[in-house]
């Protein structure tokens, strides 16, 4: 009997061992959509969490486009299948709050025993990830649109720079075409919607939806077919259809035709820098967004995405979510993401530190998404965005304003169609969600 | 005269019948004793009465778990409106139906629709003829020509989209650039005519030589001499085959027609997603796109669901239309 009892004994020694080994790091799943350059940046910042301690390890897997990542959410929680983090794009906010799968992010930091200084988070940053001061999601790469132009068709066509005001810049993208210093003096962008029409209303503070653009509730109704902003799509109308701004079309990503040199100018995500720095082979910079004259400008609204911590798991694993969550938040962490992502850091420290590295010097543009983001205080018009549905509203806003592009209906009547469509889908969603947030 | 003609042949058959060896000519024989090779099929059926469904059940459960499910699944949601994760479910009875039909956005994609099927299946069948009646007539390295045109077939839908869109990209595209040159003002980007005309084109490119291999074959059993007596009579190569060779393969033009309007109307979703995503402005958003687009795009999953039910119906009209008029009219023996 002795033997055997040795042998189970060391039998169970041995399983206990695997065991205590497999418990000693517990790992847990990371779906995001960052590919190319980005892509590889996620996988180093997880790596330098993995290595930074022994217990938890983070595995992140790419999953697609930001639609595909939610799709495949979806299908995974519905299939019990899920995540433990999933990160989504900053317009799927109440799809993601109100879908009864997350676990808000500070409710988790708070029972994890973490003391996290929400108030040292960039104001645009919170107001748009929090429900009363409490933020639902992690916020981890956050942009917002700026304008970067080539410097040498600007000189080129007798210009210092561009123009603050859309007022000075128009007839300077006009000259560029004029004069024969480039085919296209503007591209634009693929998300036009966020960086054309939402920012510019908060930007020059008019407002897009009641209620504080949806802030306060979900009855709110969309406005956007209203004053500056019919102009301004009048506006995009008159360059897309004198050639001034082009359009790039399928099989090749706006931002491209800016750094193959072909275009002068883009509007886009201050993320864009990494393709920018890469890829362009002349003398560019780029600038804050161009605003109506007679106006202060007042803060951009952000894009991006948030890390979204999914229900169904064990304290275990959140423990090892939140403390992931805890080393992005650090300054060190926001620092070097910043810089060798170009998406703004979340919080003021970071920006602080950065500022104190003498980093602005070096790369004065990496500054400008930042300070366009705190600039001023914010208003109800420049607060944020929580719409319903927005998928949805976001691609009938968009059919019918390039409708209006390609001349099948007046701008007006454009705008009232996507204002009607949108609030369908809005009252939709309060239909489904009645009594939510 | 004409039984007497009969009778001849008759006898040559048997003539040929006797030349043959015996199992063959067994067969040969068979037609004879007609009534009792019937009875033998009948009298081969499954006496065990379990048998045939295992036999038949690894289609079944392949059916069940890809079509039947599916569809009650999509029958059930299409009267739901219900939050993409499924955390709340109303009831809506006809709502998403309602909406839809109510929907300006959805009756020009009906129209798109229309437009694009009908184009696809003029243009891939009339290129394939060409192309099958051009292959016919070349004596040497009929082989090569037939490869090279059936290649195509084997390239995936989403890159001859991609391949497409890159090619006649206004701003980038080697074509889009030749055309420019020649005076001729295209841009798919903002001319919703291009746009469809360019997803007709990937579309019919993916599909000619599916049309051309059927044609081929059709034209080949043609009879010769029918052709040839056709050809001493003094008719050239454009009437023959106006004359005879049309007429005569009119069965597969017609299946044809209808393997390409399913084509159209369920197959050319990846083409479309790849060459133009449904726009601009939702010009070229043919409904099955739409049904992607609404469901796994914009997370809308009743109108997606109560879209996928109208194609379903469509789908079942089109194939009952082809059973009821066309199978019952067209002889498949040329």
């Amino acid at each position: 009997m002795r033997p055997i009892h040795a042998v189970l004994a060391g039998a169970g020694a041995l399983l206990l061992a695997g065991l205590s080994t497999a418990q000693a790091a517990t790992e847990i799943e990371f779906w995001h959509a960052m590919s190319g350059a980005l892509g590889e940046r996620v996988d180093e910042v997880v790596k330098k969490f993995n290595d930074s301690q022994k217990e938890y390890v983070v595995k992140a897997i790419a999953k697609g486009t930001y639609d595909e990542v939610l799709n495949g959410t979806i299908a995974a929680y519905r299939a019990k299948r899920q995540p433990e983090i999933v990160q989504s794009n900053e317009r799927s906010f109440l799809t993601m709050v109100n879908s009864g799968a997350i676990v808000p992010t500070a409710e988790l930091m708070a029972e994890q025993g973490y003391k996290v200084d929400w108030s040292n988070f960039i104001k645009p940053v919170v107001s748009y990830y929090a429900i009363n001061g409490k933020l639902q999601a992690m916020p981890f790469n956050s942009s917002t649109p700026i304008l970067f132009y080539n410097r040498d068709h600007f000189k080129a066509a007798g210009f210092d720079k561009p123009g603050a005001t859309w007022q000075e810049l128009e007839p300077q993208l006009d000259a560029i075409k004029a004069k024969g210093v480039s085919k296209c003096a503007m591209v634009l962008p693929g998300d036009y919607e966020w960086s054309f029409l939402e920012n510019y209303s908060a930007v020059n503070d008019i407002p897009y939806a009641t209620r504080r653009n949806g802030l306060d509730g979900l009855d709110a109704t969309f406005v956007f077919n209203k004053g500056k902003l019919v102009g301004q799509v009048e506006r995009m109308k008159r360059l897309v259809s004198s050639g001034v701004m082009q359009i790039a079309g399928q099989g090749v990503i706006p931002v491209q035709l800016f750094t193959s040199g072909e275009c002068s100018t883009i509007i886009a995500s201050t993320a864009a820098h990494a393709a920018v720095v890469a890829a362009a082979k002349f003398d560019w910079s780029a600038t804050e967004l161009p605003y109506e004259q007679g106006v202060t400008p007042k803060n951009s609204v952000i894009g991006g995405a948030a890390l979204w911590t999914l229900k169904g798991h064990t304290p275990e694993k959140y423990k090892a979510v939140a403390a992931f969550y805890n080393f992005l938040a650090q300054t060190d962490t926001q620092v070097w993401w910043h810089q060798a992502t170009g998406y703004v850091p979340v919080t003021v420290a970071a920006y602080e530190a950065a500022k104190a590295q003498g980093y602005y010097d070096k790369s004065p543009t990496r500054a400008i998404a930042v300070v366009q983001l705190m600039r001023g205080t914010p208003s109800d018009n420049s607060l944020g965005f929580r719409i319903g549905n927005s998928n949805q509203i976001n691609v009938a806003i968009m059919e019918e304003v390039s409708a209006a592009f390609l001349g099948r209906k007046p701008v007006q009547q454009a705008l009232d169609d996507a204002v009607n469509r949108g609030n369908e889908a809005l009252r939709r969603y309060e239909q489904l969600n009645a009594g939510k947030k | 005269m004409l039984a007497r003609n009969s009778e001849g042949l008759a006898l040559t058959a048997n003539a040929d019948a006797r030349r043959l060896r015996w199992p063959l000519r067994r067969r040969a024989d068979a037609p004879i004793r007609g009534g009792q090779a019937e009875s033998g099929l009948k009298r081969a059926h499954f006496t065990g009465s379990w048998l045939p469904f295992w036999l038949l059940a690894p289609q079944l459960f392949i059916l069940l778990l890809f079509f039947f499910i599916p569809s009650v699944r999509a029958l059930l949601q299409a009267f739901q409106l219900t939050d993409p994760f499924g955390a709340t479910t109303q009831w809506v009875g006809f709502q998403n139906f309602e909406r839809l039909f109510r929907s300006g956005v959805y009756w020009s994609s009906v129209q798109v629709t229309l437009l694009f099927t009908l184009a696809q299946n003029i243009l891939t069948l009339s290129v394939a003829l060409v192309l099958a009646f051009a292959t016919n007539h070349i004596a040497r390295g009929r082989g090569a020509y037939r490869t090279i045109l059936l290649l195509p077939y084997a390239i995936a839908p989403a890159i001859a989209g991609i391949m497409l869109a890159f090619l006649f990209n206004p701003r980038v595209g080697p074509v889009a650039q030749m055309l420019q040159g020649l005076g001729f003002d295209w841009d798919p980007n903002r001319n919703s005519g291009h746009a469809l005309a360019l997803i007709v084109m990937a579309a019919s490119w993916k599909h000619i030589c599916y049309n051309y291999i059927f044609l081929v074959a059709a034209l080949l059993s043609v009879p010769r001499s029918i052709l040839e007596s056709a050809y001493l009579d003094g008719a050239g190569p454009i009437q023959r085959f106006l004359r005879i060779c049309l007429p005569m393969i009119s069965p597969t033009l017609f299946f044809l027609v209808v393997i390409n309007f399913v084509y159209g109307l369920f197959e050319t979703f990846a083409i479309v997603d790849a060459t133009t995503r449904g726009g601009p402005a939702g010009s070229t958003s043919i409904l099955v796109y739409k049904v992607y687009q609404d469901g796994f795009v914009t997370l809308d999953l009743g109108s997606s669901a109560a879209q996928s039910v109208v194609l379903m119906a469509l789908a079942l009209a089109l194939t009952f239309a082809q059973f009821r008029f066309i199978e019952r009219r067209v002889n498949y023996s040329v």
